[in-house]
């Protein structure tokens, strides 16, 4: 897990970045991304459910999430539920891309500045 | 409302691809009926379709993505298999190989539209030349035709480029009415094409020249337009340049250029004696656009109407009773325009040899992918039993399959391409060139890669979901190769294999019989020695004699070649002698007012001067060869009686025992009498047909045939009478042409030549049959064999001797080959007689093959022969199996 490799990584797809920022805080089940992802964005962004789990299928295959093993208190589980987590991989590929775009944001906000004065 | 939405959403989720279901399925499900509410309320109709909208998307994706990750893994089973591999690259490479140069070669000729025209399929043309005059009235018509154009096709010109020194060049080209373009609906390139309203009698003449011609002999000259060239010694100005690809309406061979029949008679001799006003010169082809609704049927029936009422107000033309069509039409949209009843006759060999030929290769390749597939049951079964799908497994092994004939179509488009170059090279009579058409193309390799395809999927998909019907438990159970299927006698792979040793063969004996009949033993024994003996063409009208004036050179030209030293015999005729052609085109009728039904016989005519058999060496049978008196005959005077000769055959057919000498027969229009007999004589391909020869006379002189005068020289050698000639011709007129030059050897290779490529084309997919059999029967044994080594080696172990075993390997491929050979011998001679049955064409190639014992016994012992060679190796390695190895295994 190289440096490179997280570069080669970004910049993330928009629904990815969401997925897993999603992810960051807690482990979820699908759904509950798409919910999370709904009510972060005040529904702006909408994960549409074959969307969702392509991208979470292509996301297990270059390791930057993970099946979770670990399930919740047996009266929330729903048996069908997959839960998922970020990998090592993707906690720093997720670093990688926010520091991106906080550069830019402070790129943006330099020149704004510029711009209004 | 929701409710349809959700069915949809469930079928379309139910759509996704085995192993995304099992991950997610359930939980895409279950999300999207969860979301279903939620999207109606907060976005409508619009939100819903979204959704779906996402699926539907998603759906290929997910396909793709599967597909991708197969394709490795294809390549991958391949390589550790590589003897499969190479066989199976080698057959569907072959297969497809062959098949795409018989597309190319002749599908394509026969199929494709011509370049550069509009609508060709509204295109259409008579069976058989017309006159200008009827043509003239063919193209008042205007509510059955939307233009009538008429046209000569394959006429040579002598050309002189501006700027070229030395002697002009033949060139292939038509005479066409300057409507033709028009009838086409064709553009120019370049300049103008010709039109009705310029192109006018008694105007400059004009000449549209083809791109072809453009670029390759005019370095693509943008400055062409209004050049004048040297047509036959008569200046010609350049007006256009054709579209590409275009190179002539009604032709097989390529023209590159468009001489307008309003030219004068000394710059094109086809236009001589007045034929435009002439209603019996049948010089024309047709050419006509069908009006918008009118079939071709509608069009035929009244130009046959319209034909009848022409004929009969012609006085001097002889009453015809017969009820049969005066006009025949035929699509004119292709190069290769064929009759209405025999196109698909034709259409339909093709199509069925190149599928037999494809079928044979993906047969092959499905007998390997199922003796493939019987060794790999465990790996099958175990994948089967953690939980891939059948759908998933078939999906995998035909992704190898395609995989497998891609590389074969690569293969194959590269021995098409090979092919094509080898074709290209190979010369025609009268230095024609081949159609540049018949180049393999960016179609050719669709075509092939789309075979590749089909092919990948059809040779695969049988024997996959064969091997895939597995029950899991007992193939894991017992060891790979424990279930002896070899046994099934009706099994799908013995069926395969069957079938394809039953297609070889019919394969390997219609194509043997097409290769008999067009080879025909080939050789022409003459009675003299052939390397004396050469053939020069001369055309002084097309060097820009007029026509009195080359009578005048005619007339001094035999007297200067028999003072020749090095021209020891020679004759003038109008054709080479040996030359291939069809008796159907003059009828005679034997004149005999007392009998009830005059004999009458079709006959190939030829024209002969003075002393054409003696330079044969050919004795007159009876009665006298042509003499000097006899050139002077007029044969356009109706009342005049025409010295002919007959050969044997034709005099036979004529007169039965009697030679006939003295009789007299008529033609259309004339009446000869036959003055002699000669033996018949074998043409260059091998072909014996009833010929009636006619004196060379002054109007053959004065209005050359096409290809010219031929001289027919001998000399101490054929060098030596070439060099006679061109010698004395020079002391006459050192500007005359003297062309195609060549040695009698020379020309029969050069007729060979183009038997050659059908020879080649139709030998090679016998060989190509033959080998892709023997492979698979070889491959089929050697895993029969490697599936059965452990019962090999009980019966070894039990005292089995090694010939035992080896009957036991072997039996099992001769009841197949046995089975097959018979099948494939009834299916080639039904075959054969079939089509001989509906294209007399055929016959005549299919009655010596099919009486060619050599060929009805050889074909099968060869192939079965071959068969059970290929079973014998890998049989023989059973022998060599080591009971305890063998025991132990598994």
């Amino acid at each position: 897990m190289t440096e490179a490799h997280v570069q080669s990584l970004i910049p993330l797809k928009t629904q990815w970045f969401h997925i897993m920022l999603s992810l960051a805080g807690e482990e979820q089940h699908g759904y509950g991304i798409m919910q999370e992802v709904l009510q972060r964005t005040t529904g702006k962004v909408r994960l549409w459910p074959a969307t969702l789990y392509g991208s979470i299928k292509r996301m297990i295959e270059v390791e930057l999430i993970e099946e979770s093993s670990e399930r919740p208190a047996p009266e929330e589980d729903d048996a069908r539920r997959r839960y998922y987590r970020l990998t090592e991989l993707g906690r720093r590929v997720l670093d990688a891309e926010c520091e991106r775009l906080q550069e830019l944001v402070r790129a943006i906000q330099t020149k704004r500045a510029l711009v209004t004065e | 409302m929701t409710s349809t939405w959700q069915r949809v959403y469930r079928r379309l989720a139910a759509a996704f691809p085995h192993e995304f279901k099992l991950a997610y399925g359930d939980e895409m499900l279950q999300a999207g009926e969860d979301a279903i509410d939620e999207v109606a309320k907060r976005h409508g109709a619009l939100g819903l379709m979204r959704l779906i909208a996402d699926l539907a998307m998603r759906l290929p994706v997910e396909y793709l993505n599967e597909m991708r990750r197969d394709l490795p893994y294809a390549a991958r089973a391949l390589v550790k298999s590589p003897a499969y591999a190479v066989v199976g690259i080698v057959s569907i490479g072959l297969g497809i190989g062959l098949t795409t140069n018989l597309y190319t070669s002749t599908w394509v000729l026969l199929t494709r539209p011509l370049a550069g025209v509009q609508d060709a399929n509204r295109l259409v043309t008579g069976e058989t030349p017309a006159s200008y005059p009827y043509i003239e009235r063919y193209r008042e018509q205007k509510d059955l035709f939307a233009g009538v154009a008429a046209v000569e096709t394959m006429l040579e010109f002598n050309v002189g480029l501006p700027g070229q020194s030395g002697k002009p060049e033949r060139v292939f080209g038509q005479l066409v009415s300057p409507d033709y373009f028009s009838v086409l609906g064709m553009e120019a390139q370049r300049g103008r094409l010709l039109s009705a309203d310029l192109d006018k009698t008694g105007s400059t003449p004009t000449v549209v020249i083809s791109d072809r011609y453009w670029r390759s002999r005019m370095n693509a000259d943008p400055e062409v337009i209004g050049e004048t060239v040297k047509l036959n010694g008569q200046n010609a100005t350049i007006v256009g340049v054709t579209p590409r690809k275009f190179d002539g309406a009604l032709s097989p061979n390529p023209s590159e250029l468009f001489v307008p029949i309003t030219v004068p008679a000394t710059l094109a001799p086809e236009l001589g004696n007045d034929v435009l006003h002439q209603r019996n010169a049948k010089d024309f082809q047709l050419l006509m656009r069908l009006a918008p609704g009118v079939t071709m049927e509608t069009a035929e029936s009244a130009l046959d109407g319209i034909t009848r009422r022409l004929d009969k107000d012609d006085p001097t033309a002889t009453p015809q009773a017969s009820k049969a069509k005066r006009v025949v039409l035929m699509g004119a949209g292709t190069h290769l325009p064929l009759p209405r009843e025999f196109r698909p006759k034709v259409l339909g060999f093709y199509v069925a040899l190149m599928v037999i030929v494809t079928a044979i290769a993906c047969l092959n390749l499905a007998t390997m992918a199922l003796a493939r597939g019987a060794g790999r049951r465990r790996e099958l079964a175990i994948r089967l039993g953690v939980g891939a799908s059948r759908f998933r497994l078939v999906r995998q092994m035909v992704t190898e399959g395609i995989l497998l004939s891609l590389l074969g179509g690569a293969a194959g488009l590269a021995m098409a391409y090979g092919l094509a170059a080898l074709t290209a090279h190979v010369r025609l009579p009268a230095g024609s060139p081949l159609a540049p058409d018949r180049a393999v193309d960016w179609h050719a390799a669709l075509f092939a890669f789309a075979l590749a395809v089909a092919c990948g999927i059809g040779f695969s998909i049988l024997p996959a979901l064969h091997a895939t019907k597995t029950d899991v438990a007992p193939a894991l159970k017992e060891g790979a190769a424990s279930q002896l299927s070899g046994h099934r006698r009706f099994g799908l792979r013995n069926l395969a294999m069957g079938a394809q040793v039953s297609g070889s063969l019919l394969l390997l004996l219609v194509t043997g019989f097409l290769v008999l009949g067009i080879w025909r033993g080939n050789s022409v024994q003459t009675n003299f020695d052939q390397k004396t003996m050469a053939f020069l063409f001369i055309d002084p009208v097309r060097d820009g004699y007029t026509p009195e004036k080359a009578q005048a050179f005619f007339a001094q030209l035999p007297d200067r070649l028999r003072s020749s030293p090095d021209v020891t015999s020679f004759a003038l005729a109008a054709q080479p002698p040996y030359l291939p052609g069809d008796d159907d085109d003059f009828h005679l009728r034997v004149d005999d007012p007392k009998a009830a039904t005059p004999v009458e016989k079709s006959v190939l005519k030829q024209t002969a001067g003075t002393g054409y058999f003696a330079v044969l060496g050919e004795p007159v049978l009876a009665g006298r060869e042509f003499a000097e008196q006899d050139q002077r005959v007029d044969v356009e005077a109706s009342a005049v009686v025409v010295p002919l000769v007959l050969n044997e055959k034709a005099a036979h057919a004529l007169f039965g025992k009697g030679n006939g000498i003295g009789k007299h027969l008529r033609g259309d229009r004339q009446t000869y009498e036959v003055v002699g007999v000669v033996p018949d004589m074998k043409d260059a391909t091998g072909m014996t047909q009833a010929i009636a020869y006619l004196p060379l006379t002054q109007r053959d002189f004065a209005r050359p045939p096409g290809s010219g005068i031929t001289i027919i020289a001998r000399g101490h050698s054929a060098a030596d009478a070439m060099g006679g000639v061109r010698t004395v011709v020079a002391s006459l007129d050192p500007n005359l042409t003297l062309f195609d030059v060549q040695s009698l050897s020379e020309y029969f290779e050069l007729i060979r030549g183009q038997m050659r490529v059908a020879l080649r084309l139709f030998g090679g997919i016998g060989l190509f049959g033959l080998i892709l059999s023997a492979v698979g029967l070889a491959g089929v044994t050697g895993y029969a064999v490697a599936q059965r080594r452990k019962e090999i080696g009980i019966r070894m172990a039990l005292g089995a001797r090694r010939t035992q075993v080896l009957g036991l390997v072997l039996r099992e491929g001769a009841v197949l080959v046995g089975a097959g050979s018979v099948i494939g011998f009834l299916g080639a001679v039904a075959l054969a007689k079939a089509m001989s049955a509906i294209a007399s064409e055929f016959a005549d190639a299919f009655a010596v093959g099919t009486n060619d014992p050599r060929l009805l016994i050889g074909a099968p012992v060869l192939l079965a022969g071959l068969a059970l060679l290929a079973c014998y190796i890998p049989a023989r390695r059973a022998t060599e199996i080591d009971p305890l190895q063998a025991l132990r295994q598994d």
